[in-house]
């Protein structure tokens, strides 16, 4: 396939950065397995930039690659990000794990990506039928921060409404506790402890999780209910207040299991309670980890 | 047993699986749930997807459960009273039939049973494998991510399948290799025809676009190769391979419990981990995903043939459907081939 104007201009850049020795390497990506597929590569070599590419098969959240220890080893990185995604890069400087200083984030304008499982199926349209829930609440298809930008040649998603966004959202909350807890034990009955949902996020970047402590066991290591409920519900609560909504927990879970009506929830009560939104603000205090005299404070009886 | 043919409608297939159900086995088929294919139990005919080339996880799970419990305690005062967990298995999967599956899944369940009773005979899969019926039915279009002909089977084989399914127009032809699945078929007798191999459609040639042996001639000799550090770079270590593949089959056994009650259990674990190899001195072998990934590929393409004479991997593809990183074992197979 040819290069598009949109992979004419990344490449530019990240031949630029590479030249000038302001980074080492440049995350990005290529053409895939399938004509509907992108995957991640990593280009350290001025002259490789033409495999670099994007369209609305980039559906990778490639900031799962700056917790790898194999990647960090390169210092100054360039990295190709959805606006979603780039809010994971947002966090991680504001969690102290990556320094603004190291990175030059390549903003890609974005009007959303095809679902892979419909890609894989040969859907090629962009629309609110093929995109994923987060493409339709989606606040910033062009990401909140950058260095460089490279506008999109996509038309503008359109929008009738018809179809809802995470729309189970409001069906449970209208259900008793009995019913959602039937509800999640039937999704985490499925969960096989894979650990994917982990391993897919950018934000899961403790070196060593819960999971794998056993002194003492804090998790169940069984792959039944309640031990998956254990897994899944303190991986939500880890994210609470930080999950940017990428969603690439819920595209590696090979089970489908659907994750991001957790994650979705979280984020909606941290705006509710807190005024928060996360990932937009390199220099905000992460919502947890302060405390301000006008938090609400009646859930201590 | 010599292998024996049999012809049945497409109308008779539906009244042999309603039939089966009747009879109170329980049969499971890739049908169609929560946006995709899985297999799972139907109730009726009408529930199995046999369009879908393969559901997105193997059925691997009704040999090797995600946790099986090997033994449970109790005590209360000076008693101590232990359940061996084999009892609460014995004749599990005897009235269960995969039916529907891909001649690659099938072609997992005798791979795997080799390393199960290598030195040490697992009593538990043992048990599960003999037991279970596999109805599988032969692929008529493959798709890119397959390549079970290019790992000794082909899309018409029979290798593991009790009884495999040819469709011929509006009929389809069995091949029964063995006396489970022909007595199954037997208690149906007048839904099959007894026919002849020379009625029986030939295999397709199927063609491979790489040879395996040379994918195995390579990792023979280049363990420090680059390639695997900078291929799999991209691996994010999620373990979604080894979890769908039908052939991978490492577990950790683990104890659950306190004073009074637990159990002994094993949970599916997987090599793409960085804890799998951890040494409790804090060392750990196999350091990057680089390292990790080429173990998944020694053990599948080297390892277990040099021991078992097979190799670990039917080419199913699920590896590379399922990557979230869009990593293809069979374009990795053949990048190797053609390196060697």
């Amino acid at each position: 396939m040819a290069n598009t104007k949109t992979d004419e201009k990344l490449q530019k850049i990240a031949k630029d950065l590479l030249e000038s020795g302001e980074v080492n390497l440049i995350i990005g990506y290529t053409k895939g397995s399938n004509p509907q597929r992108m995957r991640p590569v990593f280009i350290t070599k001025p002259e490789e930039v033409e495999k670099l590419s994007f369209s609305h098969n980039a559906v990778q959240d490639l900031a799962v690659f700056l917790k790898k220890q194999e990647v960090k080893k390169y210092g100054k990185i360039g990295i190709t990000v959805k606006g979603c995604d780039e809010k994971a890069v947002n966090t991680l400087i504001q969690e102290y794990q990556l320094s603004r200083d190291n990175i030059k984030i390549i903003g890609m304008q974005c009007n959303g990506v095809i679902k892979q499982n419909l890609a894989d199926k040969g859907e090629t349209k962009v629309s609110e039928t093929t995109v994923y829930d987060k493409c339709l609440v989606c606040q910033e298809h062009t990401p909140v921060l950058y260095d460089f930008l490279v506008e999109t040649e996509e038309p503008e998603l359109s929008l009738s409404g018809s179809v809802k966004p995470y729309a189970e959202i409001e069906k449970l909350e209208a259900m008793s506790t009995e019913e959602k807890n039937a509800y999640w034990a039937k999704e985490f009955d499925k969960c096989i402890k894979c650990y994917a949902c982990r391993q897919a996020c950018p934000l899961c970047f403790c070196s060593r999780c819960i999971v794998e402590k056993n002194m003492p066991q804090w998790i169940d290591t069984n792959s039944e209910e309640p031990g998956n409920a254990q897994w899944n519900m303190i991986r939500a609560y880890h994210l609470s207040g930080r999950c940017i909504g990428c969603g690439e927990c819920e595209r590696a879970c090979p089970v489908n299991i659907p994750l991001m009506l957790i994650n979705e929830k979280m984020a909606r009560d941290v705006y509710n309670l807190f005024g928060y939104k996360s990932g937009l603000d390199i220099n905000a205090k992460p919502v947890f980890g302060v405390f301000s005299e006008s938090d609400f404070n009646d859930f201590i009886k | 047993m010599e292998e024996k043919y049999f012809e049945i409608s497409s109308e008779n297939l539906k009244k042999f699986v309603d039939g089966m159900i009747t009879d109170n086995y329980e049969v499971i088929a890739p049908t169609d749930k929560d946006g995709d294919t899985f297999y799972g139990k139907i109730s009726r005919f009408e529930e199995a997807n046999l369009d879908i080339l393969l559901p997105k996880m193997s059925y691997k799970e009704y040999l090797l459960p995600k946790t099986e419990t090997i033994f449970e305690y109790s005590i209360s005062g000076v008693d101590t009273d232990i359940k061996d967990g084999l009892q609460s298995i014995a004749g599990a999967n005897e009235k269960r039939v995969i039916f529907g599956g891909r001649p690659c899944d099938a072609g997992a369940g005798p791979i795997m049973e080799k390393v199960f009773n290598w030195d040490y005979k697992d009593e538990f899969f043992n048990e599960r494998f003999k037991n279970l019926t596999i109805i599988s039915i032969a692929c008529e279009k493959p798709d890119n991510y397959c390549f079970c002909t290019e790992m000794q089977l082909s899309p018409e084989s029979s290798y593991g399948s009790d009884v495999l399914l040819k469709k011929s127009g509006d009929k389809y032809f069995a091949i029964v290799t063995g006396e489970k699945g022909l007595n199954l078929i037997k208690k149906y007798s007048d839904l099959f025809t007894e026919t002849t191999k020379d009625k029986v459609p030939a295999d397709k040639d199927w063609k491979k676009i790489f040879e395996i042996e040379k994918t195995k001639s390579f990792l023979d000799k280049n363990f420090e190769h680059n390639y695997f550090q900078e291929r799999f770079l991209s691996c994010i270590g999620c373990g979604v391979c080894t979890y769908t593949c039908p052939t991978c089959h490492c577990f950790d056994i683990q104890d659950e419990g306190n004073l009074k009650e637990g159990r002994r259990i094993r949970n599916w674990d997987s090599c793409q981990f960085g804890i799998f190899t951890l040494h409790t001195s804090g060392h750990n072998p196999r350091v990057t995903q680089g390292d990790r990934y080429r173990q998944r590929l020694m053990h599948k393409f080297k390892i277990y043939s040099e021991k078992f004479d097979k190799y670990l991997c039917v080419g199913c593809g699920r590896c590379s459907r399922n990557c979230p990183e869009d990593i293809d074992i069979k374009e990795v197979a053949k990048n190797l081939a053609e390196m060697a």
